[in-house]
């Protein structure tokens, strides 16, 4: 008890003297902590949005024109009582011309001059949440060939390149994200070894009167631990002020609206994982600085 | 209680301590004497442990010191009051946080903290000024907290490192006088100096060295 107290009160009391070098370290940390938690901001927003595409998977299967109509119908009923599919609907050549010219008034003149057939007619096929992997869609398409149809689309080319697009990001964000924490480490490093070489009198006396290197440790950990909390919740403060005064703002001035849902902040989960990140930043900067001036020091 | 056999210290190629070897009984007071560079320093150093010999023996309270793994040290210093000349206190502790540096390492109580630094402070004449600050001492006063942070936590044995080369007459007498006292409960208590008229006034046992080598104990 009466040595934790001692390190509370060495631990704080080191911080207050040491104001503007420990705000310093803070300042670093929450540089870093922000920086990643700009970077898990957009991955969880794409992984949002991604995930809501994979959720709202449409399938259309073409038709020839020359299948008819009877033996349509008859496809729509096998496919629909598929254990995979969610709804399966039949829209006919004149539906799906009605369909575009109500979207796009000004394509009226045009698909008139090509023709009354110009649209092929269609099963749209919506599949149940639990086949929308990219593994379990690519079979279930495979399932739905017939020769009936023309092609079938289900947008696998876009997203297979966009969930590349996405591991690239990740790989990138991880790379990125590791060379920011050992700079920040280094620095802080640096920054509390100028703490500690502030205080080496203090250290000289207390390993004269018996010290052992944990006891002189444990208070600058502790310290980097403030520090790094410290600088994390900063961040975190960072990325909620960002969130809503910059990219809310933005999205509502540039009408942007992926997946007509609003960009989201980091969730907290994620935020207090920051906030870690960040103490185990400050905690690593500390025992670096610490083991090499309590070497120095005979 | 300290023993020393045929020890030496290099740095480089300087020899500081040449086949030193001594022996001071428990309880004992001597002086550690001779002119500057002639190795009353690295011998102090020696014996607490801030140096390590290039050879020989170092014993205290039969354990060689010479080979102690790093980790050992604090605890050989625990049982050590250590007094340098530039008093080592921490501007920016009180008189009485200073002091109870030595017993913060060790764990204690608050409560047997602060009843062990009022106590030794009024051993070494500072009673009450446990708030004050070490700059609004004299330099003898600074002094006697130092030598009352080496004493607060009972050791057995007191090195003083040139302990009255920065204060005048009166306050080195002051200081010797709380040494001797220091001796005369059982602590084994060696001086480095080089102020004859102390060792004049203060007679004991005498270790003198010149230019690293024994001169005569």
């Amino acid at each position: 008890m009466s040595k934790m107290r001692h390190l509370f009160r060495r631990t704080f009391r080191s911080a207050w003297e040491n104001f503007y070098l420990n705000s310093v370290s803070a300042g670093v940390i929450c540089a870093a902590t922000l920086l990643v938690g700009l970077f898990l901001t957009v991955m969880f927003n794409l992984n949002r949005i991604v995930d809501t595409w994979d959720r709202d998977v449409h399938i259309s299967a073409y038709f020839e024109h020359d299948v008819p109509v009877d033996v349509r119908f008859q496809i729509l009923e096998e496919i629909g009582a598929m254990t995979e599919i969610a709804q399966a609907r039949y829209v006919s050549e004149e539906d799906a011309r009605l369909y575009l010219e109500e979207r796009i008034p000004d394509v009226r003149p045009v698909l008139e001059e090509l023709g009354a057939e110009v649209l092929p007619a269609s099963i749209e096929i919506a599949v149940h949440e639990a086949y929308t992997s990219p593994t379990a869609l690519t079979n279930l398409v495979e399932g739905l060939y017939r020769p009936e149809f023309t092609d079938i689309d289900y947008g696998r080319e876009w997203v297979e390149r966009f969930n590349t697009f996405l591991s690239l990001l990740q790989l990138l964000g991880l790379i990125l994200g590791g060379l920011i924490a050992i700079a920040a480490v280094f620095l802080v490093a640096n920054t509390i070894h100028l703490v500690v070489y502030s205080r080496r009198d203090e250290i000289e006396v207390m390993r004269l009167v018996g010290a052992t290197d944990t006891h002189i440790a444990i208070p600058f950990l502790a310290e980097g631990a403030l520090q790094g909390i410290a600088g994390a919740l900063l961040a975190w403060l960072g990325l909620i002020g960002l969130h809503s005064l910059l990219i809310v703002r933005l999205q509502e001035a540039l009408m942007i609206s992926i997946a007509d849902q609003p960009l989201q902040a980091l969730p907290p989960q994620e935020c207090l994982a920051l906030v870690g990140l960040g103490m185990t930043l400050g905690i690593l900067g500390s025992a670096g600085a610490v083991s090499r001036f309590l070497r120095e020091v005979p | 209680m300290i023993s020393l056999y045929e020890v030496s210290k290099r740095y480089g190629d300087h020899i500081a301590l040449h086949d030193v070897s001594l022996t001071i009984g428990k309880g004992d007071f001597c002086y550690v004497t001779g002119p500057s560079g002639a190795g009353k320093s690295t011998l102090m150093k020696l014996l607490y442990g801030a140096e390590r010999c290039t050879s020989g023996t170092v014993m205290i309270g039969g354990t060689n010191i010479a080979n102690l793994p790093r980790r050992q040290i604090p605890l050989l210093r625990r049982n050590m009051g250590i007094v340098f000349q530039d008093f080592k206190l921490i501007p920016s502790r009180t008189v009485g946080e200073n002091v109870a540096m030595a017993l913060e390492v060790l764990g204690a109580e608050q409560s047997d903290i602060d009843r062990r630094v009022r106590a030794i402070l009024g051993t070494v004449g500072l009673k009450g000024r446990e708030r004050d600050l070490p700059a609004t001492l004299s330099g003898g006063e600074q002094q006697r907290v130092a030598v009352a942070r080496a004493l607060v936590n009972d050791p057995a044995i007191m090195l003083a490192d040139e302990p009255t080369g920065n204060l005048d007459g009166a306050m080195a007498i002051e200081v010797i006088e709380i040494l001797r006292a220091v001796h005369v409960r059982g602590t084994t208590v060696l001086l480095a100096t080089h102020d004859t008229a102390l060792m004049d006034r203060f007679p004991a046992p005498q270790i003198r060295l010149r230019s690293g080598r024994l001169a005569r104990v």
